[in-house]
């Protein structure tokens, strides 16, 4: 029913002739997920949080973020952010900088000391996760807010798995990853650290102990170059080089040090051995621009002073009188269908060498299944899972790198939320709730660029080349507050209503009602569905759908 | 991103008659609503008057009265008079007129107004042609644009109303578009508030008339403001010229795209269309800043 009007002054225009009945179509107020949010891999919503963000609510921010993810200071740091790839805006000039923004918010988290409310209810049963990285703490963090009890196994000293054991503190500052990881072990989980989980009978004792187990043992074993002697003192592993307190560092590698392969863990090596003075050789068989590693991490390497050389293989490396020299070959690549997948041809005639002192091979990582082999379908590179990530044993879920191969911290995070999600499904119903499907997203066309923002990007501050080679300390520098609100401004907000009242002042026919809630109405007696108020959006919060009624 | 701020207080109202999606009706809204209730308006034939609505219905809860296509001006100057007897001198009297009833067969009568300096607020509806008959040309359709009167294009420019007006030095002319509606509501309001004549032109891109989407006259509005085909400006006492904006955002091309009436337009016709914006423009700059 729409609203009485109040008496014409003259005859009654509105009560004599309701438009309405022109229309085809009418106006259907939706909000509809960003194309940031179906990207990102824990589907934060995006376009809300930086509304707020740009609001001056960063609390709020705060809260909207740590629905989806609690390690949003991490994350602003080291996720490879597939939001800013998706991002409407690059249609546009260029991406929001949403990193940089949930980094600020991150930050401004721990800074104030905003912790995670208790849960509401307390439930009985209780959950088993083996392993600390972002997928089993992703997990744990998400039952606990629940009210599961939840008992975290971890089989190290400390949480956080390659996140501390792999990233480096250039790249994700020390005091920030605790700050974010003991911000979720406060929320009352049991911890047990120095606790690995040894075999498939320990497995099972926890199966029989708990009501459910995730699995999220990560995937840290580096795989090897089967031509080299991994004996030799001048070969270093790369994932033991990383975890590896400095001294030990230092005391591994030589004055020239060539680290085999291009993603994010060889550029990991090879900074940090910049960082310890050593001249760096980084060999990749993939040509310049197609290396695996985020654009930032090659750019900054390549700064401080990496040496690439590309589209080449180590054939084999020997120790000759002083120092080692790598035998290698030209290749030509071709990358295969998945990720991780690619053919290396070597170019015959085109043998040569390198000059070394320490060889790392950095060439990916496998998960170590053999210990559950007996139990679970472990065939493949990764635990084999079913949608909610449940594994061939009932009450068993995995995630994480042990159970996939997409391996980034976010994906994990996302995963461990997903699989916490079915999880609570299994143990309320037996039944492992579904993965909620994502709605399709709303386009650049749907977004009215009349009512943005101009102003270019604002990024990030970076340290000078200089200063970063003589410490460890981050690179990237955060936003200021007004830097921040700044950059926020440039979110389109795609699909999420901003209440603006551009939608009630563009209406020809005054068909458009404010709520009392904030919200808006349209009067069907009067609308002639024109679409001006779609068109005028500057969001794409409103989209015209058929009329049924007519 | 800056937001509309007028309030509407229902003085203009549902079930007018406008085409779906009609930007003459957004920007009667906008102007009735801040013209107020003290107000007592005018209209001469035209879509204005058959959207506020033959007798016995109005959709303007102000009195209107419906006037001669030949004399807005005037029937708004002798309402102005009546009310001034009536001891009604703050009464504003709001004469609504189109394109048609403005450049050609109302243009005596307007001067004349105009050049006694009557206390009227005098709002032009451009829609670039006599549109509620039919779509046919007037004075002010722009060159090349098809009209039913001139299916190949018109091919004499459209007319400098601003220019002639000014000639006349009356207080106040300005131009405003339905896709800047506070820019419209704060002319209005500063109209309003003047004595003597002024006159608020309303570019008005009219659906069936310039081939426009229903969802499109804002739109298409807006870009002809930021190409520079017609910019928001002010004149006052017709010497002190005021521009909205100090560039010009985009091609006339983006403009004219939106329109079937220019689609005939070959790539040269198009370049000299847009050497005339550049030309009217570096003009119009050159008196802003005199
Ligand atoms: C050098 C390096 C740099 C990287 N940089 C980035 C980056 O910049 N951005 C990004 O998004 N991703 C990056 N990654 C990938 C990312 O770190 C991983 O994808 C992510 O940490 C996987 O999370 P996870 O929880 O599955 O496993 P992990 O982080 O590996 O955590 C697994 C945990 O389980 C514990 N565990 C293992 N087995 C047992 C057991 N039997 N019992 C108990 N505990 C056990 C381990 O000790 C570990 O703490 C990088 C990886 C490496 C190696
Ligand atoms: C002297 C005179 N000639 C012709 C008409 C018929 N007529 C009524 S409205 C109109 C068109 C007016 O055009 P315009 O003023 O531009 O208004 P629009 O319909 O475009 O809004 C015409 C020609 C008339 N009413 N009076
Ligand atoms: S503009 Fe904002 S909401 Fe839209 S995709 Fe980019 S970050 Fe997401
Ligand atoms: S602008 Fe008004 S009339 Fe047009 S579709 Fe929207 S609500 Fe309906
Ligand atoms: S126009 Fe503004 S208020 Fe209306 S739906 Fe879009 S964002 Fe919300
Ligand atoms: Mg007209």
């Amino acid at each position: 029913m729409n609203e009485q009007l109040s008496p014409l002054w003259t005859h009654l225009s509105s009560e004599n002739r309701l438009t309405g009945t022109w229309r085809a179509a009418l106006p259907n107020y939706q909000d509809q997920p960003s194309p940031c949010l179906g990207a990102c891999p824990v589907n934060g919503r995006i376009a809300t949080w930086i509304g707020q963000v740009k609001n001056g609510d960063i609390h709020g921010a705060f809260v909207t973020l740590a629905d989806n993810n609690p390690f949003p200071a991490i994350a602003g740091r080291i996720c490879h952010h597939p939001c800013e790839t998706a991002c409407n805006r690059v249609e546009h000039d260029e991406t929001v900088g949403i990193c940089s923004l949930e980094r600020f918010v991150g930050d401004a988290a721990l800074d104030q000391g905003w912790a995670f409310p208790a849960p509401e209810e307390e439930r009985a049963q209780s959950v088993a996760i083996i392993g600390g990285g972002p997928a089993g703490l992703s997990a744990a963090y998400q039952l606990r807010r629940q009210g599961y009890a939840v008992t975290l196994f971890e089989a190290s000293g400390q949480l956080g798995g390659l996140m501390r054991h792999g990233i480096p503190s250039y790249r994700l500052d020390r005091a920030v990853l605790d700050g974010e990881v003991n911000r979720i072990a406060a929320m009352g989980i049991d911890i047990r650290l120095n606790a690995e989980v040894m075999d498939e009978a320990a497995l099972e004792r926890l199966r029989a102990e708990h009501d459910a187990v995730f699995l999220a043992t990560g995937a840290s074993r580096p795989k090897r170059l089967p031509t080299l002697d991994y004996d030799q003192d001048w070969i270093v592993d790369s994932a033991d080089f990383l975890a590896a307190p400095q001294d030990e560092q230092i005391a591994r590698t030589g004055a020239h040090v060539v680290v085999i392969g291009g993603g994010s863990a060889a550029m990991d090596v090879a900074r940090t051995c910049r960082r310890l003075g050593r001249a760096v050789t980084v060999l990749t068989l993939e040509p310049e621009g197609r290396l695996p590693a985020q654009k930032v991490e090659l750019d900054e390497g390549a700064e401080e002073g990496i040496g690439f050389v590309s589209a080449a293989m180590l054939h084999s490396a020997s120790f000759e009188g002083e120092s080692v020299t790598a035998h290698c070959i030209r290749v030509e690549f071709q990358p295969g269908a998945q990720r991780g997948q690619f053919r290396a041809d070597p170019v015959p005639g085109s043998e040569f060498t390198l000059n070394a002192d320490t060889i790392i091979p950095a060439i990916g990582q496998d998960a170590d299944l053999a210990r559950w082999a007996e139990l679970l379908d472990a065939n493949g590179p990764v635990i084999a899972t079913a949608p909610g990530w449940q594994t061939s044993a009932p009450g068993l879920f995995a995630g994480g790198d042990v159970a996939s191969m997409e391996r980034f911290v976010t994906e994990a995070v996302g995963m461990g939320k997903e699989a916490a999600h079915a999880i609570a499904g299994f143990l309320q119903t037996g039944i492992a709730a579904p993965v909620p499907e994502i709605a399709p997203q709303v386009g650049y066309d749907r977004i009215n660029p009349a009512y943005q923002e101009d102003h270019a990007r604002t990024h990030q501050p970076v340290a000078d080349v200089v200063a970063r080679l003589a410490s460890f300390d981050e690179v990237q520098e955060p936003l200021t507050e007004a830097q921040a609100r700044k950059e926020a401004s440039r979110c389109f907000s795609c699909g999420t209503c901003i209440f603006c009242d551009n939608c009630y002042f563009y209406c020809p026919d005054m068909a458009i009602t404010k709520l009392e809630d904030g919200g808006y109405s349209v009067k069907t007696d009067y609308c002639k569905g024109c679409g001006l108020c779609v068109a005028e959006c500057p969001t794409g919060s409103i989209h015209m759908q058929e009329d049924e009624a007519r | 991103m800056e937001k509309i701020d007028y309030t509407d207080t229902g003085q203009f109202c549902s079930g007018h008659v406008a085409c779906a999606g009609c930007a003459e009706a957004l920007a009667m809204r906008v102007i009735l609503n801040e013209v107020g209730t003290d107000a007592v308006g005018v209209v001469v034939p035209s879509c204005t008057a058959v959207i506020l609505g033959g007798h016995p219905m109005s959709s303007a809860k102000i009195p209107f009265l419906h006037g001669t296509l030949e004399s807005a001006a005037a029937s708004a100057a002798g309402v102005k008079r009546a009310l001034r007897a009536m001891g009604r001198d703050d009464t504003t009297v709001l004469c609504l007129a189109g394109d048609g009833g403005t450049y050609d067969i109302g243009l005596q009568s307007l001067s004349s107004a105009a050049e006694r300096n009557e206390d009227i607020l005098y709002v032009c509806f451009d829609n670039e042609g006599y549109m509620n008959t039919g779509g046919q040309k007037s004075s002010s359709t722009p060159k090349s644009a098809t009209t039913g009167s001139t299916p190949l294009g018109k091919t004499t420019r459209k007319k400098n109303l601003i220019e002639i007006l000014a000639a006349h030095r009356i207080p106040y002319i300005a131009t405003v578009s339905p896709s800047h509606l506070n820019d419209m509501k704060a002319k209005v309001k500063k109209a309003k508030g003047m004595r003597g004549m002024k006159v608020i032109i309303v570019l008005i891109p009219c659906l069936p008339g310039w081939g426009v989407a229903d969802n499109a006259a804002v739109k298409t509005a807006r870009l002809a403001v930021e190409s520079g085909v017609f910019p928001l400006i002010e004149v006052e006492d017709g010497l002190t010229y005021k521009v909205a904006q100090d560039e010009k955002k985009h091609p006339l091309d983006d403009y004219l795209a939106q329109q079937k009436r220019y689609r005939h337009l070959k790539d040269d016709d198009r370049a000299e269309l847009q050497a005339d914006v550049d030309a009217s423009w570096s003009r119009l700059i050159g008196l802003a800043a005199m």
